[in-house]
């Protein structure tokens, strides 16, 4: 499998055994009106969002868009902000590309909107040499042993200098190998890495990597070896291992 | 003049003689004039302002006239503690001559509040938070049907700010309801009484009264030396002196300070805001009844609050303004036309330097201006929500028509525009065609936002280790910049964040030596440019004549000034700027008082970090300007930077830099909530709200956060006129070692300025993350010698101990295995293939050195790509550039993700 950067998403491209898939994370359509809801009153950003997506479609030269979990906002109920665009949303998606989703833990109630076969199971599924899932449950044994790419952390990195902070919250990627032993899990094959893919939804709040495993966010982050563990930009920029950037902070 | 029955009552008071201030008032009041009265404190001017008021009360009763229910006089002030006072001086009055009088703020009680919307008293004693309330009630509003007259006192407290602006809309809203009425306003000494009245009436024509303080002040200057504790002994000595001292100084730690030192004697209490409502009622009330001879005061105190008579005032450190000395001074002698007594205590010297020239220029009566606020976009939403809300739907032109008739909206209808739209956009308001009509929204909004003080929700610090909190921050400051893994400083200590949940921040404590101070306003005063400048005349002139300086005070200056030239370290002044170097940075020292400072030490520091890629430290101060640097940057480095300045472009330069920093995202949040963007009560624990503010990007709430930035915190102006000086030549800049000048004060660190690309902190990480990898040097000669390093510490010049040759593999840990391959005697195709590679990889060492080194920690780099990378012959940021482009590639090609 190779990995293409979009930036501009953040999304990834796989290309694996010759079939190439658009990787997006976290889209959180409809979060407006959870923010009008918490306080913070804004319009609907959904046709910006939207829009980013199509472009990446459009970019990527992809046959499959994957998009790993939280698509929506609202749980348990969905709210009218979601039921009135979602449909929208799914048909201008659908117009371009073969969509799939892997659930994620806001999508409770996003049957409604999709087509039969569109919607994987939540632990994870397996497409060519890969393993997808959203990665707030265990994954299925059956796709471990592997490469599972994920979403649902919304991994940011700080980077810091001599006299202060200066790059706050850029989206990142990490790709970390799996400690069998603190995943303690039936049917574990060894050899699981996972592969964190930052948010794809613009106002998401973002998990610092440095803080990923001690978040205890997912049976996943909570077993992930930092000292290997790299981190990327959103454009492909290798950074460094999580250990390397918190030796970095502790200087 | 004046009814008899308010004749007979100034008998009875046994005020047998008017002061000048109550002689030259009350006239054009009684006349009906719109009036502006200046005078020093203590002179009766709430007297002055309501005696005509009243006898122009009861002359309308007494003809039967203004029958109609509702209140008739509005008394406005801009403290509730000033509310309770003035109630308890005017309530004896009307009593006595038969008008009800009320007061209604925050504290007043429902029952009370109540009985008002059912029997509105005569007189309102009020605030302008609260008059905006009154406009909500269906029954309030209608009871500002019979208003006449609106005395407004302090007005020199409000006509600088947001408040004054909302108030000023406020009237203008009363008179379409009420018709025009009398203004009368009360002020301390300003230096532009004519904006104030301008302020006050528009367009209407205004009666000024002023009465100049100077003539009855009195005030010296002390020096008692920089130690605090023979300071704190000068205090006691003159506490003994005076029957009873108000002591005011600048900040609540020295409040706090001064307190803990003198409170053995047992008759010394202190005051200041941050005590609670009860303590600080307790010390009033014991200085105004002698169980006390002191009392220490913030700014809490410069208020008209009546305490009873003062001997004296001792200003601790210099008053740092004109008008403030006024105001502290005047606050002895609380008596009509006796001596107001005072003393400044500098602290250092530039303190007193300072407090030299204040002290003439308060006698000569230079006192500073009152800059009007002019067209707060965050104002005029409020307002906006306010009237649709009042009425329900309106028409834009009406809206228009009432805010043209103030003095704080100028040629403002382009905003207007901007702001409706903006206010349509958080569904604040509906537009169609011409009409604005409120939405569900906009009641809520109102009422958690009657006030345009930025009322601040603090957030507790939690710290995780030791599970208990450590202190709160600024609401805003969370919004705009606390996200995990952010470090910033508080209590004197680095934390980092670990999460924001439950309604706090989790912390735990930091490491890292730098990070982000969580709030800037602060108490401190800032000394205005002017003043700032004379005390630079005085460094150069050494002349003391106009300025009633005492025999230890001149000599304390002129040995300090000697001790500069005696060490040839070249004094800055008005004329000369001075760049010194020090561990962290440099100083640069110039006297432009600290708006003027806070722009150009920005602006500076914005240059620096583009040029350098790297974040600079500022902090200012109104004499000093210190920037912490890295080590490469150094005063030469700073001297061609300001040399660099064009005035025309500090404006458009700071707007794009400040950007990034952490006070514009704060007022941002600030200004949003005034907007209705954000609620008061906002949960954003869940959301990025650094990145919410860039939704904000181009609209009239970004404007306005720059507007107050540049006219509030920072004096671009003034900073264009140092620029220009600088130019010319009329202000030298010169380099120097660290002088006793530049170490003088400031401990204080601020805000950060972050360099513009991002690219830069990616390159730096990289950078760091090489010099730190783990290299294996293997001496491809002999190929006994093999070294386990880290990059950093390669050499530059790359020897072999064993054989002294050049020819050094530079391997990562992970090729380890290569050096058995080399060392097989007998080889593969498969190893001489691996042996080939080695080679190569020591010849490209050979002729590159480290930089060849470097390249061979990166990652998947190759004796291939190294030769591309080093062949594009880039250096430093450029060659760390082509590493993470070779990276990238890497990446995205290599095997590597299976």
């Amino acid at each position: 499998m190779k990995p293409e950067f979009l930036p501009q998403g953040p999304a990834l491209v796989i290309e694996d055994d010759g079939l190439r898939i658009l990787v997006v994370a976290d889209t959180h359509f409809g979060a407006e009106s959870e923010l009008c809801r918490k306080g913070v009153h804004i319009m609907s950003n959904t046709p910006d969002r939207l829009n980013r997506l199509l472009e990446c479609i459009d970019t990527s030269g992809a046959s499959l868009l994957l998009i790993l979990g939280d698509v929506k906002q609202s749980v348990p109920v969905t709210s009218w902000q979601e039921k009135k665009e979602m449909p929208e949303i799914l048909s201008a998606i659908r117009s371009k590309i073969e969509l799939k989703v892997l659930p994620g833990n806001h999508d409770a109630g996003i049957e409604r909107f999709l087509e039969p076969g569109e919607l994987f199971q939540k632990t994870g599924v397996v497409i060519k040499n890969t393993g997808y899932m959203h990665g707030h449950t265990f994954p299925d044994p059956g796709i471990t042993g592997r490469l599972i790419v994920a979403g649902h952390h919304h991994p940011v990195i700080n980077l810091y200098d001599e006299v202060g902070c200066f790059l706050r919250g850029a989206p990142a990627y990490v790709l970390a190998e799996i400690d069998d032993a603190s995943l303690k899990m039936k049917g574990l094959v060894p050899g699981t890495r996972v592969l964190f893919v930052p948010a794809f939804f613009e106002l998401a709040g973002g998990m610092d990597v440095c803080g990923l495993k001690k978040s205890g966010l997912s049976p996943l982050a909570r077993s992930i070896i930092e000292d290997t563990a790299d981190v990327f930009l959103a454009d492909g920029t290798y950074i460094d291992t999580i250990g390397g950037i918190a030796a970095d902070k502790s200087d | 003049m004046l009814e008899p029955a308010i004749r007979t009552l100034l008998e009875k008071r046994k005020f047998d003689e008017l002061s000048s201030t109550q002689e030259e008032a009350i006239p054009p009041i009684i006349q009906g004039r719109h009036t502006l009265c200046i005078a020093p404190t203590g002179t009766g001017k709430t007297e002055s302002a309501m005696l005509p008021v009243f006898d122009m009360l009861l002359r309308e009763k007494n003809e039967g006239g203004g029958s109609g229910k509702g209140f008739r006089a509005l008394y406005i002030t801009p403290l509730r503690s000033l509310n309770r006072d003035i109630l308890s001086r005017l309530e004896w009055w009307c009593g006595e001559l038969g008008l009800t009088v009320g007061v209604r703020h925050g504290d007043t009680t429902t029952a009370e509040r109540t009985r008002q919307s059912k029997n509105p008293p005569d007189l309102l004693i009020t605030t302008p938070e609260t008059v905006q309330a009154l406009f909500m009630g269906k029954n309030l509003r209608a009871h500002l049907k019979n208003v006449r007259y609106v005395v407004i006192d302090e007005i020199h407290e409000l006509a600088g700010n947001k408040r004054g602006a909302q108030l000023s809309v406020a009237l203008e809203r009363i008179v379409e309801i009420a018709g025009e009425f009398q203004r009368i306003a009360l002020s301390a000494t300003v230096g532009n009484p004519g904006d104030v009245a301008f302020f006050l009436c528009g367009n209407r024509p205004c009666h000024l009264v002023n009465i100049p303080s100077a003539p009855g002040l009195l005030v010296e200057v002390k020096y008692a030396g920089a130690e605090f504790s023979t300071q704190a002994k000068f205090v006691s000595e003159m506490i003994d002196e005076n029957e009873s001292l108000l002591i005011f100084v600048n900040t609540r730690t020295t409040a706090e300070a001064l307190g803990r030192e003198l409170f053995d004697r047992g008759d010394v209490e202190v005051h200041h805001g941050s005590l609670s409502r009860e303590v600080r009622i307790e010390a009033e009330e014991k200085f105004k009844d002698r169980r006390i001879k002191a009392l220490i005061c913030t700014s809490s105190m410069e208020l008209g609050l009546d305490i009873g008579h003062i001997d004296h005032v001792l200003q601790f450190g210099s008053p740092r303004e004109v008008s403030r000395l006024l105001q502290r001074v005047g606050r002895a002698g609380h008596r009509l036309d006796t001596i107001s007594r005072g003393t400044i205590l500098a602290t250092g010297f530039d303190d007193l330097v300072e407090s030299l020239v204040i002290v003439k220029k308060a006698l000569s009566n230079e006192c500073e201006d009152v800059e009007i606020t002019k067209n707060a976009a965050d104002v005029l939403a409020n307002q906006v929500s306010a009237i649709a809300l009042e009425y329900g739907e309106i028409q834009t032109e009406k809206i228009v028509s009432i805010l043209e008739r103030t003095a704080v909206f100028d040629d403002f209808e382009p905003l207007l525009d901007r702001v409706l739209k903006q206010l349509e956009y958080h569904r604040m308001i509906r537009r169609e065609g011409g009409l604005v009509i409120r939405t569900g929204r906009c009641r809520k909004y109102m009422y958690s936002n009657l006030s345009m003080i930025h009322d601040e929700k603090k957030v507790k610090i939690f710290d995780i280790l030791t599970r208990r909190t450590v202190g709160t921050l600024d609401e805003s400051f969370v919004i705009s910049w606390i996200n995990t893994g952010a470090v910033f400083v508080t209590k004197g200590q680095l934390w980092e964040v670990l999460a924001v949940e439950d309604g706090m921040v989790k912390v735990e404590p930091a490491v890292r030596m730098k990070g982000e101070l969580p709030s800037w306003e602060g108490e401190q005063i800032p000394v205005p440019f002017g003043v700032a400048m004379e005390g630079g005349a005085i460094r150069r002139k050494r002349k003391f004549g106009k300025y009633n300086a005492d025999r230890v005070s001149e000599d304390y200056i002129l040995k300090f000034l000697q001790g500069m030239d005696d060490a040839r370290s070249p004094v800055a002044s008005d004329r000369l700027m001075t760049i010194e170097h020090y561990d962290d940075g440099v100083v640069l020292n110039l006297c432009g008082g600290h708006k003027a400072n806070e722009a150009l030490g920005r602006l500076i520091s914005i240059l620096l970090s583009a040029r350098f890629g790297t974040t600079v430290g500022v902090e200012i101060g109104a004499y000093r300007i210190i920037l912490r640097l890295p080590r490469e940057i150094g005063a030469v480095d700073v001297l061609e930077t300001i040399n660099s300045i064009d005035p025309c472009h500090i404006r458009g330069l700071l707007e794009i830099a400040l950007k990034r920093t952490a006070i514009f995202r704060w007022k941002v949040v600030q200004v949003a909530k005034k907007f209705g963007a954000i609620d008061a009560d906002a949960d954003y624990e869940k959301f990025s709200m650094h990145r919410l503010i860039d939704l904000f990007e181009g609209t009239s709430i970004q404007e306005e956060a720059f507007r107050e930035l540049f006219t509030g915190y920072m004096d671009v102006a003034r900073a264009e006129e140092i620029a220009g000086r600088i130019i010319s030549g009329d202000i030298g800049v010169q380099v120097a070692p660290l002088s006793s000048l530049g170490r003088e004060g400031l401990t204080s660190s601020r805000d950060m300025i972050p360099p513009p690309a991002t690219d830069q902190a990616v390159i730096n990480a990289v950078k760091r993350r090489i010099e730190n990898d783990n290299i294996i040097l293997f001496c491809m000669n002999c190929r006994k010698w093999k070294s386990r390093t880290v990059v950093s510490r390669v050499p530059d010049d790359i020897v072999c101990p064993v054989c002294g040759a050049r020819l050094i593999a530079a391997l990562k840990p992970y090729e380890e295995h290569m050096i058995e391959t080399a060392r097989r005697k007998d080889k593969s195709a498969e190893d001489r293939a691996i042996e080939v590679r080695m080679l190569r990889n020591a010849n490209i060492v050979l002729s590159s050195g480290k930089k060849a080194v470097r390249a061979f920690a990166a990652r998947g780099v190759g004796p291939d790509t190294a030769s591309r990378i080093i062949g594009t012959f880039a250096d430093g940021d450029r060659f760390y550039i082509e590493v993470l482009k070779a990276e990238r590639n890497y990446i995205r090609t290599h095997r590597f993700w299976n």
